[in-house]
């Protein structure tokens, strides 16, 4: 197996080197390697056997090899697999040298972070994602948002970059060693370097992740980077999860109960506010950019969870979080994939990134609508897709709070919980937005020929894995149990998953799903619908023009925009959006009167961190005083504040 | 809430039971008018709508036409009277001219009883306003009041025609009411069912020698109900929703 | 009567229009009638506005001459400004001085052909086309809601283009005349009685307030006092009305905050007064009754039998009310919602509850008392908000009122005189009547000759009212828009005759 890991690693050099030939012979390369590595991966991970390259000792920082062991292998294998669907997409559309080039080394990076055993590799492959992802964005010099991004990203990465370096430096300085098996030897005896690791890691881990405050520059990182690669960022994202996963929960570990906490809390407020964000976006990939930066909180909730498990000497609460936090990762890793490959079909045929023109061109993308249709479903955690099976695994890992016998962890873990579910819920809505303005409905501008694509072969396997990632999980889980077992200590597979195909949340008995069942169910009762229609009924079809109040105005006139679907949001949300709207009174050509209407989206959220505490106080004194308004946007706003503090307040009043 | 549920209660059941039980009009109830007798020539001058027919000495009054003002009862007290009558809804419009051959709605009311009670598909209705004069949406939306609540007899308002079964047609059809009038009858599935609702709605009323309407919705859409009046009673109108009922029940069946 | 008192007022408003030439119109009119030249429409138009009056519509009158006419109501007199036209066929338009008047001068342009000079928005009025949708606001990310003109509900066709981001309202048209039946042409050559029917029908919710003004303005033509008890009668059966309206508009308010309980109650209310009426008159709309030269028919019930229904209604009515006003989910939706202020009522040329609902003192009950108004004994209700609220708080203090004139007109009502009507046949020329309709002052400018009508212009409250409703939209959302509409309670029917 180690061969076949190496002939992978070896296989990412000769596609970086092979950009010097030919775009499409990198991108080809690339594929095989993914695909190699991935399957190293997935094995690795069921416990047959370690996979291991050495790669010799760099500059004196001691020896270091790139290995899959199990928990390697798991990482290696969504790496892997995601990452030569995305491959074989760039194949088939074809892109600059630059592009490929660049796709080819950030896929190298990844994994060397994933794969190695000692820091200095793994700085060093920090940097280069890094680089690579600067270099990426600022590729398309056509786009003046594109440069600003990639000023904006290196900017970001320097903070990230710099937290990693000073966290190694810490640690080499109290250890003598860059060797990460060493450093977890002697975490426990860290005393309080440890705590300032840990807050240096979360800054240097965040800021790719975005979570809150880091999250500057991601969703523009991903609006910014050219054609499918895009999804190539959305893969760079397991390495900083698998940085923060690793460092944090399995180098410094046991954690005190506070890491969890503050976990908890960054992870809540990054899935709110990331969703809340995405929902007013106006273009596809930024959307889409925003929601990473939804699921990265989503993650980092089950993270936290296992990290108060560990503190508060439950092993299956830690196991139930981990278990969370690594299957959301896995399938918000394929769906984001699918969906920036999708979104980048659509650009390419209409030619535009923007959702106001769109509308009404799934007819005509049959193919792509259907992928990003997938895709959606999973991110908006419908039942049976996977982001379903993983978001109600995060929330039942949350509702365990009443098993920790600490009050401030159980109130974070039900506040977190309370977050999720609101988050779910906007989600649902941010994403019928998304799909409905691009697919559905008719097209608010005269859009030039759409065409599909003639191959969909990258698009096509990321679909077919986004489906049945949710229907397979009771497999998954026990993959993963295999995996996590060296981290836990036990295979958490037999708890979390009942005979026949049922899940649970390690803790057996206190709630099930079956995504296996119920995808089953549903398809059967679907087509079962149909045929009986179709059938028994044969319904006589008569095809009338939409209803629009009795009038025959063209229908892309009166249909709700993208904006407009989130427009109740952020009507009520309108200080934390810095939305504005502007009315200015004008002449038309016919000297008639009218008003242009100009609106305003600052998602200036850093602004409002930082601003001075007076400032906040003088506001939320102001904002009292007007609580009897009577005005409905103000009433839904109380209403989601309540909302939060009840579903905060049941988990621990009932325990 | 509580107080408007107890409010609801204390006054106990006010609905009326039509159409299982009769339903009785106010004493002097201008129901309907009825030619009583022979008269002449010069009859017909005394309708503002020329609803008054005579042929042969022989009185009819078109009460799709008839917009129950009263002149001719006031002119010719021996020849015309007004009756207490909610029942004046028919099938066709031949059948709204007295001494024409439509079926005695007297002799329909059991029927119509056992339909309601037999009734039970739900039955939804899309209003649409094509030039009334604003009295006829009253009665409708009296409908749903405690005193008629239709919705005890299966029968509902919808806000789109995709979803109706039958559509309530009030005036007499005005131009730019026309082609929204078409787009209701052409999104509904079928079968669907056409009631007009008044006198204006059956024949244009006042507004029909003005050209500005069509006439009555029978111009443009096959109708299947008429209920005259001027507006008629929220009786008359669940009168003409249960022959309307009717109609829909024959097709499914065909 | 008033005929006298028009007749005794002298309050010349001649003053007010310095420098444009003025003279008393030839015909002899219980009005304050003064001839203009079309150029100097507008300016004295503007001055009589400047000086405390409101507008009330314009027209063209075809006869004699064509005529151009605006109407003012000013310091309890009706002037009635007349331009003739030679051979220009336009004149500066009425509209740029106030709001009011831009439908009304569209109509007329389009019935006549006559200009209107500089209107600020002259296109075809009368046969609007649902799929032409104008755009008041253009810019990113809003677009148009067509409402209308098959609307969510059991309502009358109107159409109200939204231009909306999705949830506030940018901009709210109002596109009348989607019923425009004609009937103002229809009263050309039809009998007097008859003709009074045909105003029942112009709009059905404000039967007797139409039958009533057209009545008075018939009688003055013909010079005719209408017996006392006739009068009575016609202001018991307009109050009723009244009441019934404002009851409606309170059932439409709580469907629209979904309070079924709060329908159910205000439902049955308002068929109580519905079923009084029909046993009064056998009609529930109050048709058949008012006639020129006084009422047709003797009352069906006892005046003993409608004190008592009365009392029941007041009683239930009490209490839901109350019920009503303390459930804040309900208040909530109204308060604050469409507000107006005084300036902009002034402005457009508000009338009725709306103008009320602003402490404008506005209703033709007690700024030009006709028929029994003048012996009873009322206040205006008013609030002060100018929103939803406010016009739901005026309406319902307009309901005691109204049971409170309706208590004093039956009394002592057998002592009067039993002649219920007086003959009107020999009707010559042309004069106004006027009458407070629900919705606020109606006001039919007629032209008779002997037993026929010849001319009638219909200058009703919800076309004056249609401008203000786009004009009450300050920040609102989407689903405030049914809450104004109703809070307005005006009817297409009446607007586009």
């Amino acid at each position: 197996m180690s061969v076949v890991l190496a002939i992978g690693y070896a296989g990412f050099v000769a596609s970086v080197l092979a950009t010097a030939l030919s775009a499409r012979l990198a991108a080809a390369t690339a594929t095989i390697s993914t695909g190699l590595v991935g399957a190293v991966g997935i094995a690795t991970a069921a416990a047959y056997g370690t996979a291991s390259v050495a790669i010799g000792s760099w500059l004196g920082f001691g020896p270091a090899s790139l290995l899959s062991d199990r928990l390697a292998g798991i990482f290696l294998a969504a790496t892997g697999v995601v990452g030569a669907g995305v491959s074989l997409a760039l194949l088939e559309r074809g892109s600059s040298k630059l592009v490929a080039g660049l796709h080819a080394l950030i896929l190298l990076a990844i994994c060397a972070v994933i794969g190695t055993d000692q820091a200095f590799v793994f700085l060093l492959a920090w940097e280069t994602i890094s680089l690579s992802l600067y270099l990426l964005a600022s590729a398309d010099r056509e786009r003046p948002d594109a440069l600003v991004a990639g000023y904006f990203a290196g900017g970001m990465s320097k903070l990230g970059g710099a937290s990693l370096l000073a966290a190694f430096g810490l640690l080499y300085a109290k250890t003598g060693s860059f060797e990460l098996s060493v450093w977890a030897q002697q975490a426990s005896h860290l005393g309080s370097a440890r705590d300032a690791a840990f807050i240096l890691f979360v800054i240097a881990f965040g800021s790719k992740l975005g979570l809150i405050p880091f999250q500057g520059p991601l969703p523009a990182l991903y609006a910014a980077a050219p054609g499918p690669s895009a999804a190539t960022v959305s893969i760079a994202f397991n390495a900083a999860f698998y940085g923060l996963w690793r460092l944090v929960f399995s180098v410094l570990g046991p954690a005190p109960l506070w890491w969890g906490e503050v976990l908890i809390s960054i992870g809540a407020l990054t899935a709110l506010i990331g969703i809340l964000y995405a929902i007013a976006q106006d273009g596809i990939k930024r959307f889409l950019g925003f929601s990473s930066v939804e699921h990265g909180g989503i993650a980092t909730l089950g993270l936290g969870v296992a990290l108060v498990g560990e503190a508060a000497h439950l092993p299956k609460l830690a196991a139930a979080g981990l278990l969370a936090a690594t299957l959301h990762l896995l399938v918000h890793c394929v769906a984001k994939a699918l969906a920036f490959v999708a979104a980048d079909r659509v650009s390419q045929a209409v030619g535009d990134d923007e959702l106001r023109p769109l509308g009404g061109i799934a007819a005509r993308l049959p193919v792509t609508a259907t992928g990003f249709g997938v895709a959606v479903l999973t991110l908006a955690a419908m039942p049976f897709f996977g982001g379903f099976v993983s978001e109600w695994m995060t929330f039942m890992a949350l509702l365990q709070a009443f098993r920790v016998h600490n009050t401030i962890a159980e109130l974070v873990l039900a506040l977190g919980g309370a977050f999720l579910a609101l988050t779910a819920g906007i989600a649902l809505l941010a994403f019928a937005k998304l799909f409905g303005g691009v697919f559905l409905g008719r097209a608010r501008q005269q859009l030039a020929v759409v065409r599909e694509r003639r191959f969909a072969f990258g698009l096509g396997a990321l679909t077919v894995l986004a489906l049945v990632v949710g229907p397979i999980a009771p497999w998954e889980v026990r993959w993963l149990g295999h995996g996590l077992q060296g981290v836990l200590g036990f295979d958490l597979g037999p708890q979390a998953v009942t005979f026949p195909l049922v899940l649970g949340p390690v803790y057996q008995g206190f709630s099930v799903l079956s995504p296996t069942w119920d995808a089953a169910g549903i398809s059967a009762f679907a087509l079962t619908a149909a045929l009986l229609v179709r059938l028994l009924l044969r319904p006589r079809v008569r095809r009338a023009p939409v209803w629009i109040s009795g009038t025959a105005a063209p229908v892309a006139s009166v249909q709700y925009t993208p904006d407009a679907y989130a427009n109740p949001i952020r009507v009520v949300l309108a200080g934390l959006y810095g939305f504005k709207r502007t009315i200015e009174r004008r002449r038309d050509e016919q000297g008639r009167e009218i008003s242009v209407a100009q609106t305003r989206v600052v998602p200036a959220f850093e602004d409002y961190l930082y601003r001075p505490i007076v400032d906040g106080s003088v506001l939320l004194a102001a904002q009292v005083r007007r609580l009897q308004s009577g005005r409905l946007g103000n009433y839904i706003l109380y209403v989601l504040a309540v909302l939060l503090a009840v579903l905060a307040l049941i988990p621990a009043l009932t325990r | 809430m509580l107080e408007w549920l107890f409010r609801g209660l204390r006054h106990g059941v006010v609905t009326t039971r039509y159409p299982r039980r009769p339903e009785t009009p106010p004493v002097g109830f201008r129901g309907r008018v009825d030619p009583v007798g022979r008269g002449g020539v010069g009859l017909e001058d005394l309708c503002p709508t020329g609803a008054i027919h005579v042929s042969d000495g022989r009185i009819s009054v078109d009460r799709g036409s008839c917009v129950l003002c009263g002149a001719c009862v006031a002119a010719e007290p021996e020849l015309f009277s007004f009756v207490a009558d909610y029942q004046t809804a028919a099938h066709r419009r031949g059948a709204l001219f007295t001494g024409g051959k439509g079926p005695r709605t007297e002799e329909l009311r059991p029927a119509l009883g056992e339909r309601s009670r037999t009734l039970r598909r739900s039955i939804h209705i899309r209003h649409v306003d094509a030039g009334s004069d604003g009295s006829e949406e009253w009665e409708i939306h009296a409908l749903t009041n405690p005193y008629y609540d239709m919705q005890r007899l299966g029968f509902f308002f919808t806000l789109t025609p995709r979803h109706a079964d039958v559509l309530l047609v009030s005036g007499g059809v005005t131009a730019s009411m026309r082609e929204p009038l078409l787009r209701a009858f052409e999104a509904m599935p079928e079968p669907r069912a056409v009631v007009a609702v008044g006198t204006d709605a059956c024949s244009g009323g006042f507004s029909a020698a003005t050209g500005e309407v069509a006439g009555g919705v029978d111009q443009l859409l096959p109708v299947d109900v008429y209920v005259p009046g001027s507006p008629p009673a929220p009786i008359a109108i669940l009168h003409g929703l249960l022959l309307a009922s009717g109609v829909l029940t024959r097709e499914i069946a065909a | 009567m008033s005929i006298d008192r028009a007749h005794a007022s002298s309050r010349v408003p001649t003053q007010l229009l310095d420098g444009i030439r003025v003279e008393p119109e030839e015909a002899e009119a219980p009005e304050r009638r003064l001839l203009v030249s079309a150029g100097e429409l507008a300016r004295a138009t503007r001055a009589l506005l400047d000086a405390g009056g409101h507008f009330v519509g314009t027209f063209a009158a075809r006869e004699p001459a064509l005529t151009l006419r605006v109407l003012v109501a000013y310091r309890g007199e009706l002037v009635v400004l007349g331009a003739s036209l030679g051979e220009e066929r336009g004149y500066p338009a009425i509209a740029r001085v106030t709001p009011a008047a831009l439908l009304p001068e569209r109509e007329l342009h389009d019935v006549t052909g006559i200009v209107p000079l500089d209107h600020p928005e002259l296109a075809p009025a009368l046969r609007p086309d649902p799929d032409q949708l104008p755009r008041r606001v253009v810019g990113d990310q809003t677009f148009v809601i067509p409402y209308g003109p098959i609307r969510s509900g059991v309502f009358e066709a109107v159409q109200f283009p939204i231009d909306t981001g999705g949830e506030d309202v940018l901009s709210l048209t109002v596109r009348p005349y989607f019923k425009r039946r004609g009937l103002e042409q229809r009263f050309a050559g039809l009998p007097l009685d008859h003709a009074a029917h045909l105003a029942e029908r112009i709009a059905g919710i404000s039967t007797v307030a139409h039958a009533f003004a057209f009545a008075q303005a018939v009688e003055r033509t013909g010079r005719v006092e209408v017996p006392p008890r006739a009068e009575r009668w016609r202001a018991i059966h307009a109050e009723l009305e009244r009441i019934a309206n404002h009851l409606d508009v309170g059932v439409k308010l709580a469907e629209d905050a979904a309070l079924s309980v709060g329908v159910a109650r205000f439902g049955s209310l308002k068929e109580q007064v519905m079923r009084l009426r029909a046993r009064l008159c056998g009609s529930r709309f109050g048709r058949g009754v008012v006639a020129p030269g006084g009422i047709r028919n003797e009352p069906l019930i006892s005046v003993g039998e409608v004190l008592g229904t009365l009392d029941g209604l007041e009683t239930d009515l009490r209490r839901d009310r109350s019920l009503l006003l303390r459930t804040t989910s309900f208040t909530d939706r109204l308060i604050g919602t469409g507000r107006l202020d005084v300036e902009t009522i002034v402005a457009y040329g508000g009338v009725g509850p709306v103008a009320r609902a602003c402490s404008l003192g506005i209703d033709a009950r007690l700024e030009r008392p006709y028929g029994a108004y003048p012996n009873l004994g009322f206040t205006i209700a008013r609030a002060t908000g100018g929103d939803a609220m406010a016009r739901f708080d005026v309406r319902l203090q307009e309901i005691d009122q109204s049971i409170h004139l309706m208590r004093q007109a039956l009394e002592h009502l057998d002592r009067l005189p039993a002649e219920l009507a007086v003959r009107v046949d020999a009707a010559e020329g042309e004069a106004c009547g006027w009458t407070e309709a629900p919705s606020g002052e109606l006001v039919y400018c007629v032209r008779t000759e002997g037993s026929t009508v010849r001319e009638v212009h219909v200058l009703t409250p919800s076309l004056r009212n249609w401008p203000l409703l786009s004009a009450s939209y300050r920040g609102d959302v989407l689903t405030d828009v049914s809450f104004i509409e109703h809070s307005f309670g005006l009817t297409p029917a009446e607007a586009d005759r």
